[in-house]
């Protein structure tokens, strides 16, 4: 059964990133469906960010004490500021490791 | 004599060819180079995706498998989730196709560049294809941020369309497939390095997930969300994604990362299309354009 899952979800993953690489498709997504989708990284990486952050051991905390949350937050401000994915990334995992 | 000769051509031809083997290299160097510092960020996470399928009861083959095959960090924390909670295949697998559906917008961006490629390199960099090497791939391309000059609309317009005109050129000719395997191998290879030390480590520590490697997910998502954040519509979409994927996980919600994500999804999208954002941003420059007119 876990080698079941294990191939399906490759095949899944695999042709959500092959498909639209292969010359023979003829795109025919319509322009609201790839509005659509153009929501799709923001939406999902937020969905599986948020609870990592906000619930951090199955109950909402949103205090200081919550170090996710306040890293979290100097991460989204480094992110917001610089711009840059290697600044905010370890800089906000090293203090998340000082302070945790 | 004619033996040299042909070792003159040869010896020609090997000197371009050492030339071609050696720009591929320097491209390949440069994708690895440009990982890196994401291949890095990962390693906590490779460590809490092999430790934690560990501990679902997953065997050491099937957690290394997962990454090694699957290769798609979300998707295999989340289904690992599910595999503990005992939710059933169909649901995992609509799940998972909800996690990676943002892989076919990646594969749309490129498919200009890649798609004309031979075969054995679109099934390599497709494979390839995640958050962090579509970050490289399309880093050097990003637009510069326009810089409203309210003096000048006009102006401000006219130059707009240049650049317009320009980038679809210089996105194509900048687009280099060593570099990108380069960038694509590195990160692969390091998220199943971090996969086996999560496993080593996983068979010898209990409860590694208790500390805080799930942060390292979280840091690298807000790092290559917030820059996309460029759009009213954009900001309602996480907005909605973010509270409702709160208030799911407090409920113990299993469905709430489909419900968020395609909840906000749809806010975005509607808030776009309700409120014209394409649209209105033209008039309100040709707003502008007008009413500086008027004063003149």
């Amino acid at each position: 059964m876990t080698w079941l899952i294990i191939l399906s979800m490759a095949a899944v993953v695999f042709i959500s990133r092959y498909l639209l690489l292969e010359p023979k498709l003829p795109l025919k997504l319509s322009d609201k469906t790839l509005t659509f989708l153009s929501y799709s990284a923001p939406a999902v990486l937020t969905a599986i960010l948020a609870p990592i952050v906000f619930v951090p051991e199955g109950q909402l905390n949103l205090t200081f004490d919550n170090t996710y949350l306040v890293c979290g937050v100097v991460a989204t401000l480094l992110a917001y500021f610089t711009g840059n994915t290697l600044l905010t990334t370890v800089l906000s995992i090293g203090l998340f490791f000082i302070l945790f | 004599m004619p033996d040299t000769n042909v070792d003159d051509t040869n010896a020609a031809n090997d000197m371009l060819d050492n030339r071609e083997a050696k720009q591929k290299r320097q491209s390949f160097i440069k994708g690895l180079l440009a990982v890196l510092p994401l291949t890095i960020a990962v390693i906590p996470w490779g460590i809490l995706a092999g430790s934690l399928a560990l501990e679902i009861g997953l065997t050491a083959t099937q957690s290394q498998a997962m990454s090694a095959i699957i290769f798609a960090g979300s998707a295999q924390l989340v289904a690992l989730g599910m595999i503990k909670a005992g939710v059933g295949l169909g649901s995992i697998l609509i799940t998972t196709l909800l996690i990676t559906s943002r892989h076919l917008l990646y594969a749309m961006a490129l498919r200009t560049q890649i798609s004309p490629l031979p075969l054995k390199w679109r099934l390599g960099l497709g494979f390839l294809l995640t958050d962090e090497l579509f970050a490289i791939s399309n880093h050097s391309q990003a637009p510069a941020r326009s810089k409203p000059d309210s003096l000048n609309p006009q102006k401000e317009k006219q130059e707009g369309l240049k650049t317009e005109k320009q980038s679809p050129e210089s996105q194509r000719h900048k687009f280099d497939r060593w570099y990108a395997l380069g960038g694509g191998l590195t990160f692969y290879i390091g998220w199943n390095i971090a996969t086996l030390l999560g496993i080593i480590a996983g068979q010898s520590i209990d409860n590694l997930g208790e500390l805080g490697l799930d942060f390292a997910i979280a840091a690298t998502f807000i790092a290559l969300v917030v820059p996309t954040v460029k759009k009213p519509s954009i900001l309602i979409c996480v907005l909605v994604s973010l509270t409702l994927a709160v208030i799911c996980a407090v409920f113990e919600i299993q469905a709430g990362l489909l419900i968020a994500s395609l909840s906000g999804m749809g806010a975005g999208f509607a808030y776009a299309k309700l409120s014209n954002e394409h649209k209105r941003m033209t008039t309100d420059e040709k707003a502008k354009v007008n009413s500086t007119g008027e004063q003149s």
